[in-house]
C-alpha cells in the first residue's frame, strides 16, 4: 500500500484579501473581486478583470526591492505556510511552483524594472529558492490552466513513491500583465462584464491575479483533507478548444473517482471560465459520469480566471468549504446555459459536507480531476 | 509483487543540425542552416503529409518531429501512453513572439496564431492530436537537463498507472531561435537499455563522446 497524502495547511492570496480564512469569508459574503479596470499597461480600454491594488503587503517581504511584484506575492504566500505549519526547509520538504506565465511581464516590456531573464521560471524559482534557503530546488510545473492542480497531482505522487521526500509544498500563483490580456483579448475570449459561468448568456471569462499554497503530508493532523484520488487525460482534440464530447475531463473524472473508490461527491469545485465552448465542453462531461444533480460550482465569478494559481486556489477555498459545511455559491449564473443540466449552486448553503470534486482544464486539451475528503 | 523494471525503448536526439534515432543518423545538415530551415527539411525527410506542422513553433516542430520518428522506429504509442517533458526556456520562442508583437511591431496587435504557443504544454497537446494520446501531461522547467528528477518522476507515474498499461514518452526539448537540444525517448516493460540516470546521461551526451 502506497502513503496516503493529505492536505494539512493552505494559504491564499488575492484581490480579496491576505489569507485563506479571509478570502473564504469574503466568498461567503459573496464579494467578487472583479471590477472593470482601466489600466494602461495592461490594456488601452477598459477591461472587467480580478486585480491586486498596489503592493500592501510590501513591508512584510524582506529587501523586497529584490523581488519583482509576482516573487513578492509568492514569497508572502509561502512565509505565511511555513510560519504558520513551522515547515523545516530540508532535503525532504519538495517544493513545486506552479505558474502559467511567472514573471512573464517583463519580456519585452521597455518600462521592465528588472532583466528579461527574469522572465525565466528557473530565474523565479531561484529567487525564491534563495529567499528562504530551501535545501531542494522549487521545480516549476508549467501547464497552462491546470498547472496548481496538476502541481498538487506530482507532489502527492512524489511523496507516495520517493522515500526522499516526507512533506511538499506547493504554491501557484499569475498575475495580470499586458501579455496575457493581450492574448486572451485576441481569442475574443474576456467579457466586457462580470463573468457568468455556465449561465445562457455567459460571454466569456475576466482574468484575475492570485497565489495559494497548499502543504501536504504523508501523516494527517487536526483538520487535514486526504487526496482520495486524482485523473488527467489530454483530449487529443485540439490545442486551443475543448473536446465536444468532454473526453478528456471524462476520463480524469472516471480515474479519479475510481481511485477514490467510488462514490458521488457532495459537490464540485468546476473550472467554469465562463467562455461558451469550455463550461459546455465540462456540462457534457459531468453528464457522462452522472454527475449532473451533483452541486457545483465555478470560483471564477468571485476571482476571474487566475490560470496557473486557480487550480489550488479553488480547491483551497473548497476545503473549506469542506470544513464549515458550506456550500459557497456560484456567482454571476442566473439561467441555465449547457445542454447538459447541472445543479448549480445558487444560495449559500449549509449541510454535513465530506467529499469533493475539484476539476479544470486548459488549453493544449489538458484535463485534471481530483478528489478530496475530510479524515 | 516486485518493482516493475521500466526499460527505454527507442530514443531520438536533434542536436546541432543532426537528428538521430538509437543513436543512428535520420537527417543531417550543414551547421550554418538556419534552424527553421532545417526542421522544415526533416519535416520533407519524414513524408507525413502533416499541414499543422507548419503553423507550429520551433518547439512543437523539433518535438513532434522526434515523437514521428520514434513511433515510426517502435511501433504506434499506446493510448495512454504518459507524456512527461522538461525544458529550461518553456515558450521562450512564441513568448518573445508574442512580446514583440504587443510591445515593438509598428501596429502592436496580438496574433492569436502565435498567443497560443506562448505555453510548453502545447507541445504535448500537438503529439496527442498527431498520435491520438488520451494521457496524462506534465511539463517541468529545469535550470538544466535533469534525469535525476525525472527518472523516478516517470517510474512513479509508471507505477501509479498500471492499469492503463505503463508507459511514456519523455523528453528534455530546449529550443531557441538558433539551436536545439532534444531528446526524447519511450519508456515500457521491455528494450533494450535499463531507465536510469546514468544511462539518461549517457544518451544525452552520446554526440559528444
Amino acid at each position: 500500500m502506497r502513503d496516503d497524502v493529505y492536505i494539512i495547511g493552505d494559504e491564499v492570496i488575492s484581490p480579496l484579501g491576505l489569507g485563506s480564512e479571509l478570502n473564504f469569508q469574503r466568498l461567503r459574503d459573496g464579494h467578487t473581486a472583479i471590477a472593470p479596470v482601466m489600466d494602461m499597461r495592461l490594456r488601452d480600454h477598459p477591461i472587467h478583470a480580478a486585480q491586486m491594488d498596489g503592493n500592501p503587503w510590501n513591508q512584510l517581504v524582506k529587501n523586497a526591492s529584490h523581488y519583482t511584484r509576482l516573487e513578492r506575492l509568492f514569497i508572502l504566500a509561502l512565509q505565511r505556510l511555513i510560519e504558520r505549519h513551522d515547515i523545516p526547509l530540508d532535503s525532504e520538504t519538495l517544493v513545486i511552483l506552479s505558474t502559467t506565465k511567472g514573471n512573464i511581464a517583463l519580456l519585452g516590456d521597455p518600462e521592465g524594472t528588472f532583466p528579461e531573464q527574469r522572465a525565466n521560471l528557473t530565474a523565479m524559482a531561484e529567487a525564491i529558492r534563495q529567499y528562504f534557503g530551501f535545501e531542494n530546488q522549487p521545480i516549476p510545473v508549467s501547464n497552462a490552466c491546470i498547472s496548481g492542480s496538476l502541481a498538487i497531482a506530482v507532489a502527492r505522487r512524489l511523496l507516495r513513491y520517493d522515500n526522499r521526500y516526507k512533506r511538499a509544498i506547493v504554491v501557484g500563483g499569475d498575475e495580470l500583465s499586458k501579455f496575457i490580456v493581450s492574448g486572451f483579448d485576441a481569442f475574443q475570449a474576456l467579457a466586457n462584464e462580470p463573468c457568468r459561468p455556465f449561465d445562457r448568456n455567459r460571454s466569456g471569462l475576466n482574468l484575475g491575479e492570485a497565489v495559494a499554497a497548499v502543504y501536504l503530508s504523508t501523516k494527517p493532523t487536526h483538520g487535514a483533507v486526504k487526496i482520495m484520488g486524482v485523473g488527467s487525460f489530454n483530449d487529443a482534440n485540439h490545442i486551443s478548444g475543448p473536446s465536444r464530447t468532454g473526453e478528456g475531463l471524462y476520463l480524469s473524472i472516471c480515474e479519479a473517482t475510481r481511485e477514490a473508490g467510488g462514490g458521488m461527491p457532495d459537490f464540485i469545485s468546476a473550472h467554469g471560465t465562463a467562455t461558451a465552448y469550455n463550461d459546455e465542453m465540462e456540462a457534457i462531461a459531468f453528464h457522462r459520469c452522472s454527475l449532473s444533480a451533483v452541486p457545483l460550482h465555478s470560483l471564477k465569478g468571485y476571482f476571474g480566471h487566475t490560470l496557473g494559481a486557480s487550480g489550488l486556489l479553488e480547491t483551497v477555498m473548497a476545503i473549506h468549504s469542506l470544513k464549515n459545511n458550506e456550500l459557497i455559491r456560484s456567482l454571476g449564473f442566473a439561467h441555465p446555459g449547457t445542454s447538459q443540466p447541472l445543479n448549480i449552486i445558487t444560495q449559500p448553503t449549509r449541510r454535513p459536507l465530506n467529499t469533493f470534486l475539484k476539476t479544470a482544464s486548459g488549453f493544449g486539451g489538458c484535463n485534471i480531476a481530483m478528489i478530496i475528503q475530510k479524515v | 509483487m516486485g518493482k516493475q523494471e521500466y526499460r527505454i525503448q527507442t530514443y531520438c536526439t536533434i542536436r546541432s543540425r543532426s537528428i538521430r534515432v538509437n543513436g543512428n543518423r535520420f537527417f543531417d545538415a550543414e551547421p550554418s542552416t538556419p534552424l527553421g530551415d532545417f526542421l522544415k527539411a526533416a519535416y520533407r525527410e519524414l513524408a507525413v503529409d502533416y499541414p499543422k506542422f507548419h503553423k507550429m513553433d520551433g518547439l512543437c516542430k523539433a518535438i513532434f518531429i522526434a515523437a514521428e520518428l520514434i513511433a515510426r522506429e517502435s511501433g504506434p504509442y499506446e493510448r495512454h501512453t504518459a507524456l512527461l517533458f522538461a525544458n529550461r526556456s518553456s515558450s521562450y520562442l512564441s513568448d518573445n513572439r508574442h512580446a514583440h508583437d504587443i510591445f515593438h511591431a509598428d501596429n502592436p496587435v496580438a496574433s492569436p496564431a502565435t498567443f497560443v504557443y506562448t505555453l510548453p504544454n502545447i507541445a504535448l497537446g500537438e503529439i496527442s492530436i498527431r498520435h491520438q494520446l488520451q494521457s496524462e501531461n506534465v511539463f517541468f522547467i529545469f535550470d538544466h537537463y535533469l534525469p535525476e528528477f525525472m527518472v523516478p518522476y516517470t517510474n512513479a507515474t509508471l507505477e501509479d498507472s498500471q492499469p492503463n498499461g505503463g508507459s511514456a514518452l519523455c523528453g528534455w526539448a530546449e529550443v531557441t531561435e538558433e539551436t536545439c537540444d532534444l531528446l526524447l525517448y519511450r519508456i515500457g516493460t521491455s528494450g533494450q537499455l535499463t531507465h536510469s540516470v546514468e544511462q539518461l546521461k549517457r544518451l544525452y551526451n552520446e554526440e559528444d563522446e
